[in-house]
């Protein structure tokens, strides 16, 4: 237990210290931070692109056609406005996405700073006068925000998309399907989702990248360090989703 | 002058002790020999504050730099080049952008600026052909030059160089050696040189004002 609190202590440390090392930055840093991170923002949004569309897609077909088909029977159809944007929208899209990106760029992440670290490059640029989290760290952060945020918007445009697919082929018309869906859909829940983009991306960027960077024992530590940096992530996603339904209710 | 790096009464515990009391002072290229076990090695970090000695203490340029905050610590290293054992260059960069690294970092120089200063870099140090090689692509001689090359980038007063002739020919390390120590002044090379190794080819031993070998647990002289 002690030990818990005193690695939450450090990831917590370790954050502010990221947040700290933005202001440290020298205009040269900047242009090669905006360039690692526009490389991370590849890799983590845009790479991920097809895995979210496939994801939303199924999921909210699967649950759209279920509910309609049911919902129908007892004459309330118009639940599936609010099952979609309380249940995929709110919920699902945004913790579904990050547990995504945590297990695909969240593992990438930890394992190429656990390698850094373990072939010593860590300690030659402290050596050389670069800041680890500076030139490492603080491009995966940004980019692990940008990518989660524009990824859950993504899987919710696609979720409504094929959720109207699913909603025509078992008999309601388009007009109707969006009728209810938008009439459920309210700012607080555009708010909400870019919030938990914002939240899950400092989640996704700063564990792993704590773990890789803590990583002790040479290279059979590397994927211990994946692994428990991916752990971690998703144990914190689900953290803050239940804090979030907490605290907006 | 204050001497680049003191180290005083420092205690390197690990398999076999070692006590070590040493000044690189200012022109002086200083060579310091011991096994692994001796822990020799950790003489480079325990100098730049990147790892704290057993007992005693070091100083660089006359401070503690353990002592040092963390962002104070970053920029009072860059007065020193270091070669780490293994080179320590990143391998998703090619040699030049690994060159260019500290640059970008810690001078106020624009991208073209940079680029052209790399290329004269380059070219001193013979990788003009290899700047676009990524560490993996390159042979052990072309990393260590381009390990040098990062380490001499701001032509610091002081580089420690830590088994910096493994894997290369003595023609290479020569070489080097010769850029390490940045040409001579009247009262010897332009830079004070810290090589700490386990082996010293008899060859380049000439090349060093002094020379210190781990005997009895104790770093001293070796004439």
């Amino acid at each position: 237990m002690a030990r818990r609190v005193t690695r939450t202590g450090a990831l917590a440390r370790f954050f502010v210290r990221t947040l700290g090392s933005w202001m440290a930055l020298s205009p040269g840093g900047r242009r090669v931070v905006r360039r690692v991170m526009l490389n991370q923002i590849w890799f983590t949004a845009l790479q991920a692109v097809p895995i979210i569309i496939v994801l939303a897609g199924i999921l909210s077909y699967l649950v759209i056609s279920q509910t309609v088909r049911e919902l129908g029977r007892l004459n309330a159809t118009e639940l599936i406005g609010t099952l979609m944007v309380i249940a995929i929208v709110r919920e699902l899209g945004p913790m579904l996405t990050a547990i995504a990106v945590a297990g695909r760029s969240g593992t990438a992440m930890a394992a190429e700073l656990a390698t850094n670290t373990v072939m010593g490059e860590i300690r030659a640029l402290e050596g050389i006068g670069i800041d680890p989290l500076q030139y490492l760290v603080l491009p995966r952060f940004v980019a692990a925000i940008v990518s989660v945020a524009g990824l859950i918007l993504l899987f919710d445009c696609v979720a409504v998309v094929a959720g109207l697919a699913a909603a025509v082929m078992n008999g309601m018309s388009s007009a109707r399907y969006f009728d209810i869906v938008l009439r459920s859909l309210s700012l607080t829940d555009v708010w909400l989702t870019l919030a938990k983009g914002l939240v899950f991306g400092i989640v996704i960027g700063v564990v792993p990248s704590f773990h890789g960077l803590g990583v002790r024992r040479g290279p059979t530590g590397v994927p211990i360090a994946s692994s428990e940096a991916v752990l971690v992530s998703i144990v914190l996603i689900f953290i803050c989703s239940a804090l979030f339904v907490a605290v907006t209710q | 002058m204050t001497a680049p790096i003191v180290f005083e009464d420092v205690r390197l515990e690990g398999a076999r002790p070692t006590a070590v009391s040493l000044t690189v002072p200012e022109h002086r290229a200083i060579s310091a020999v011991g096994e692994v076990a001796s822990g020799l090695d950790r003489l480079g970090p325990i100098a730049l504050g990147l790892d704290a000695p057993d007992g005693g203490r070091a100083l660089l340029f006359g401070k503690q730099v353990t002592a040092m905050s963390r962002r104070a610590a970053l920029a009072f290293r860059r007065q020193a080049g270091y070669v780490p054992g293994g080179d320590g260059l990143l391998q998703n960069l090619s040699l030049a952008d690994n060159v260019a690294l500290p640059l970008q970092f810690g001078s106020p120089l624009s991208f073209r600026e940079i680029r052209s200063r790399v290329r004269v870099i380059l070219s001193a140090f013979r990788l003009a052909d290899a700047g676009g090689l990524r560490p993996s692509e390159a042979d052990d001689e072309q990393r260590r030059r381009a390990a040098f090359a990062r380490a001499l980038v701001f032509d610091p007063r002081l580089v420690i160089l830590d088994q910096p002739f493994d894997g290369i020919g003595l023609g290479a390390a020569a070489e080097l050696l010769d850029l390490a120590r940045g040409g001579e002044a009247a009262d010897g090379p332009r830079r004070a040189v810290l090589v700490t190794s386990q082996v010293l080819p008899d060859r380049l031993r000439s090349r060093f004002e002094e020379r210190y070998r781990v005997t009895g647990g104790t770093l001293r002289p070796d004439p």
